[in-house]
């Protein structure tokens, strides 16, 4: 017999059994009664599977515990953030509604003003511009003052 | 597929997909029986995986925890364990490479020899002597061989995953994982043999 008919044997073998096809079992089969070397291998490898799976690794009940109770709180946390970026998103909403309802008619009010107090187009649409972005920009600043509110608690990027 | 195997594929399917909703609800109780059920097979996988208990503890809980975070992208189509223990994997092989400039793989090479604390394996106290040095025999058996023979040994012949499965968790082609089976069962029987003389 060849020396690949026995590392081609072996090969199989290392597979594992489950996953062989019923032609590579029969041809395994047919090998390893022919061949000593490559039946001891298989033996070894039988042996091995057999002792690995009796060597005892288990988890400590401290162990679980401590990770149930560290997904909770962690699943807690995330359901704060969840709900804190959707009060977020509905003041945004709210606010667009807002703007896009009132600006009209604020533009209608400063022009008339303007015009009350004789000044030119040019400075009370920058006035307005000024006046129509300055709470936005503040509340900008504002978030990125506070910085991480909206990233987790220890300040990794998760998720 | 005859009506039997039919059966066991649907059954399976609805009960990743029951996970796989309950993950997208981050549903706690949920989270608490998976983490029950589950428990040995992936600290066992971890433990085999970086030589040290403690280690293997603190990547147990931070699995869990990536776990929850990332439920949503959990596909029901697979098995959950096979999801559970690529997720493991990933985070220790981060840890490792953040530890150490190298990847899992790279760090550990083959016949290397990169030296390695053997797993406190815990062993119960009333476990008889003989156990007690078998399991011993092979976990210093299994740590001297490089680390992804050693994955691939655990994946298949402990936790008993399909070769697909193993390529799954590990990102390797399925030809890597049967030669990793092949080279590393090659590597581990005379270890096993020597230290039985």
């Amino acid at each position: 017999m060849i020396r690949d008919s026995h590392q081609q044997a072996q090969e199989l073998i290392a597979c594992g059994g489950q996953d062989l096809s019923e032609s590579q079992q029969a041809w395994l089969r047919t090998h390893l009664e022919g061949c000593a070397s490559c039946r001891e291998y298989a033996q070894s490898a039988e042996q091995f599977v057999r002792s690995l799976r009796s060597v005892p690794v288990v988890a400590d009940l401290a162990l679980v515990q401590t990770t149930q109770l560290r997904v909770r709180l962690r699943s807690r946390e995330l359901l704060q953030r969840r709900q804190r970026m959707w009060l977020v998103w509905m003041s945004c909403v709210l606010v667009g509604l807002s703007v896009a309802i009132t600006t009209p008619f604020l533009w209608r009010g400063w022009e008339w003003l303007a015009e009350r107090a004789h000044v030119s187009t040019l400075v009370w649409q920058v006035g307005f511009m000024i006046f129509w972005l300055s709470p936005a920009v503040a509340a900008s600043l504002l978030f990125l003052a506070r910085g991480i509110h909206l990233t987790d608690t220890d300040g990794t990027t998760r998720g | 597929m005859n009506a039997a195997a039919c059966y066991f594929v649907n059954g399976m399917e609805s009960e990743t997909s029951a996970i796989a909703r309950g993950l997208r609800r981050r549903d706690p109780d949920l989270l608490d029986r998976l983490i029950e059920q589950y428990q040995h097979r992936l600290l066992r996988y971890l433990v085999y995986l970086t030589s040290n208990r403690e280690l293997a503890e603190d990547m147990f809980q931070e699995t869990w925890i990536r776990v929850l975070e990332r439920g949503h992208q959990y596909n029901p189509k697979y098995e959950f364990s096979t999801w559970l223990f690529s997720i493991a994997r990933n985070l220790t092989v981060d840890y490792l490479r953040k530890k150490k400039p190298a990847s899992l793989d790279g760090l550990l090479d083959a016949e290397e020899g990169v030296s390695l604390d053997p797993p406190d394996l815990r062993p119960s106290p009333l476990d008889l002597l003989a156990q007690h040095e078998q399991a011993e025999r092979i976990s210093a058996a299994l740590v001297g061989i490089a680390a992804e023979y050693r994955e691939a040994i655990v994946l298949r012949f402990q936790e008993g995953l399909a070769l697909e499965e193993i390529a799954a968790v590990t990102g390797a082609p399925l030809g890597t994982i049967k030669s990793r089976l092949y080279r590393g069962l090659n590597a581990l029987l005379p270890r096993l043999k020597g230290a039985q003389a």
